[in-house]
C-alpha cells in the first residue's frame, strides 16, 4: 500500500476544498437558472386568454398569484376582472348572467358588475383588476392605488 | 289655595316670558325663513327643566322642523301655558298607548307628506301594524304589548340606520328584549322570556353583538317588524334560504323535502339559539349525530347521514394537515403561493361539500369530495416539496460551509508547506 506523504495529503486536500468551493458557488447559479418546481408568487399581470374564446354573457375564474380571480364578459361585451372571493366569509363568487350580478350562493351576498357590493352581507366591494386587450388577449394587471 | 296655583302659574309664565329673549339670542338663526323658530313648549320645558325622559335634541323630528304638538296637540307659538295647553287648541296631552299607532299614522302613513322628508320610506308601518299580533293585542284594548314608541322610543327617535336608534341592527335584539326578556310579562301570554339569552350564544348573535356584524340575521330579519308574526315551519325555511341561498334550494328539491314535507331547517338547527353546524351533527357513530333525533342507527337515513360524514371528513383531515405543512413552509420562508391557493380550493369544496348534504345525496358529495381531496393532496405535495427543498438547502449550506473550511485549512497548510520548502533551499 503507497503510504501518501504530508505534500501529497496537503495537495489532494487543497484539490477537494478547491472542486467543493467551486462546486459550492456554482450549484446555486445553476439552481437559479433552471425553473423552480412551483410558480413564484404575486404577478403584476396576467394573460388569460383570447378574446375569440371568451363569449358574451360568460365568465371564468383565473388564478392571479395565490388569489383566484372571476373574469366576466358581459352582455354589453365589456369585460370586468374582480377578486373572485367573497369579502363576507371568503366562498368563491359566481356570475349570474340572467341577473347581470355577481353573487355569493353561501348567505346572498350580491355585488355589481363593478364589484360594489349591492346586497346581503358583504361589508365591502370586490377588489377590481385593470383588463386590457392587447392583439386580441386579454391581460388582466392589479389596479395602482 | 286655587288662587296660590294661579300665582304661581302667573309667575312661572312671566319667568319664561322675561327669560325667553335671552334664550332665543342664543339659538342658530341659520333656520330658513319659511320654518317656524317658536317652539314654546320645548321653550318652558327646558327653562323649567321637565324635559321628557330620555329627550334628544337629535331628534329626527326636531331635525325636520316637526314640534311636539305634532303628536301632542297645543299651540306652540303661544308662551301663555294655559292657552297653548288647552283643549281649544287641540292639546291632547301624553296619548293613550292605543292611539299612538293611528296617531303616529297620521304622518307616516301619508305618501305625499313623508316623500317631502326621505324620499323612499316606506308609509305602510301602520297597515302592517294592524296585522301584526302586536296590532291585533293592542286593539282588543291589552295595554301590555308593543306599540310604536315601545321600539322607537318618544324622545330619542333616529332612523333605522343612525348607530344610536333603538331599531338600529345590533341594537333590535336589546330593544325586542325589553319585553320579550321580561318573564312576568310574557307568562302572561304562554311564552319563554330567554330569546335573547339564545340569541346572544347563537352563530348569528355572536356575529351581531360581539364582531358588529350587521349583515347577520337579528330579530325582525326572521320576524319582521312592524308585521311581527312568530313564522311558520314553510315561512322558516324560506327566511333562513332568504341568506343561506344554496342550503334551501338543494333542500327543496331533496327527497327529505319530498317525501317528508313537514322538515324546516330548525329541526335540525334550532331557531334563538343556532350554533355553528359541525360535521359530529351527521355522526350517527357518536351520540352528537342530530340525525339520530328522527333516524335510527342501521336505517338508510343513518347509513346517508354517516357516508356523508366520512367523506367530508376525509377532506378535512386532508386540509387540517396540509394547514400543518403549509404553516412550515411559510416559517421555513419558502414559497407557498401555490400550496395557498390549492388550500383555498379545498376549503371551498369543503364549503360545497357541507351545503350539499341538503340534498341527502351522498354522490354528489362523494364527486364534490374527489375535487377536494385532490387539491389537498396537491398542497401536501408542494409543501412537502418547499419542506424537502428547505432541507437540501441546509445541508447544502452545511456542505458549502465545510467545503470552504476545508479550502482554507489546505491553502493555510500549503502556504506553510512552501515556506518550509523555500527555507530548506
Amino acid at each position: 500500500m503507497t503510504k501518501i506523504g504530508r505534500r501529497d495529503f496537503v495537495n489532494y486536500l487543497l484539490g477537494f476544498g478547491g472542486i467543493s468551493a467551486i462546486a459550492a458557488i456554482f450549484y446555486p447559479i445553476g439552481r437559479y437558472l433552471v425553473p423552480p418546481p412551483i410558480r413564484e408568487a404575486e404577478p403584476t399581470t396576467l394573460k388569460v386568454g383570447s378574446i375569440d374564446e371568451f363569449p358574451a354573457n360568460s365568465s371564468k375564474i383565473v388564478r392571479f398569484g395565490r388569489k383566484p380571480v372571476i373574469l366576466i364578459r358581459d352582455s354589453g361585451e365589456n369585460i370586468h376582472a374582480l377578486t373572485a372571493t367573497c369579502t363576507h366569509l371568503d366562498c368563491i363568487v359566481q356570475f349570474s348572467e340572467d341577473r347581470q350580478q355577481i353573487i355569493c350562493a353561501c348567505h346572498n351576498g350580491v355585488y355589481d358588475l363593478t364589484g360594489k357590493n349591492v346586497s346581503g352581507p358583504p361589508p365591502k366591494p370586490l377588489t377590481e383588476f385593470a383588463v386590457k386587450v392587447i392583439d386580441k388577449e386579454i391581460v388582466i394587471s392589479q389596479m395602482k392605488a | 289655595m286655587k288662587s296660590q296655583l294661579q300665582l304661581l302659574k302667573h309667575l312661572t309664565a312671566l319667568t319664561i316670558f322675561m327669560l325667553t329673549p335671552y334664550y332665543l339670542m342664543g339659538q342658530d338663526s341659520s333656520q330658513s325663513p319659511g320654518e317656524s323658530q317658536v317652539n314654546t313648549c320645548l321653550e318652558c320645558h327646558e327653562v323649567l327643566e321637565v324635559m321628557p325622559e330620555g329627550y334628544s335634541a337629535d331628534d329626527v323630528h326636531q331635525a325636520a322642523a316637526t314640534s311636539c304638538v305634532g303628536c301632542h296637540g297645543g299651540d306652540a307659538t303661544n308662551y301663555d301655558m294655559d292657552e297653548s295647553m288647552s283643549p281649544a287648541a287641540g292639546y291632547i296631552g301624553i296619548p293613550s298607548r292605543q292611539d299612538i299607532p293611528k296617531l303616529c299614522g297620521r304622518c307616516h302613513s301619508h305618501i305625499d307628506y313623508m316623500r317631502t322628508f326621505r324620499p323612499r320610506i316606506a308609509t305602510d308601518q301602520v297597515d302592517q301594524y294592524n296585522q301584526s299580533i302586536h296590532g291585533k293585542k293592542l286593539a282588543e284594548g291589552d295595554q301590555n304589548v308593543a306599540e310604536c314608541v315601545s321600539c322607537h322610543t318618544s324622545h330619542a327617535i333616529f332612523p333605522a340606520d343612525d348607530p344610536r336608534s333603538t331599531t338600529y341592527a345590533i341594537n333590535i335584539p336589546n330593544t325586542c328584549r325589553q319585553c320579550h326578556g321580561n318573564a312576568e310579562l310574557m307568562d302572561q301570554y304562554g311564552l319563554g322570556h330567554d330569546q335573547y339569552d339564545k340569541y346572544a350564544t347563537s352563530v348569528h348573535g355572536k356575529a351581531l353583538l360581539e364582531r358588529k356584524d350587521t349583515g347577520v340575521a337579528t330579530c325582525n330579519d326572521c320576524h319582521g317588524n312592524h308585521g311581527a308574526t312568530p313564522p311558520d315551519a314553510e315561512s322558516i325555511s324560506n327566511i333562513c334560504g332568504s341568506c343561506h341561498l344554496n342550503n334551501l334550494t338543494y333542500f327543496k328539491q331533496s327527497q327529505m323535502a319530498e317525501d317528508f314535507d313537514i322538515h324546516s331547517c330548525q329541526e335540525c338547527h334550532g331557531n334563538h339559539d343556532i350554533q355553528p353546524p359541525t360535521d359530529q351533527m351527521l355522526n350517527t357513530d357518536s351520540d352528537t349525530a342530530i340525525c339520530l333525533t328522527c333516524h335510527s342507527v342501521g336505517d338508510a337515513g343513518a347509513a346517508t347521514a354517516f357516508a356523508m360524514y366520512r367523506d367530508i371528513e376525509t377532506v378535512d383531515s386532508l386540509y387540517t394537515l396540509a394547514q400543518t405543512k403549509l404553516k412550515a413552509s411559510q416559517t421555513s420562508g419558502m414559497n407557498y403561493a401555490e400550496i395557498d391557493y390549492q388550500l383555498q380550493q379545498t376549503k371551498q369544496n369543503l364549503i360545497q361539500m357541507r351545503t350539499l348534504i341538503h340534498t341527502f345525496d351522498t354522490e354528489e358529495v362523494k364527486a364534490k369530495g374527489a375535487d377536494g381531496i385532490k387539491t389537498a393532496k396537491e398542497a401536501i405535495h408542494l409543501a412537502e416539496m418547499e419542506i424537502q427543498e428547505f432541507q437540501t438547502r441546509r445541508v447544502g449550506y452545511g456542505l458549502s460551509t465545510l467545503a470552504i473550511v476545508i479550502l482554507a485549512i489546505a491553502v493555510f497548510l500549503k502556504i506553510r508547506q512552501r515556506d518550509e520548502m523555500l527555507k530548506q533551499q
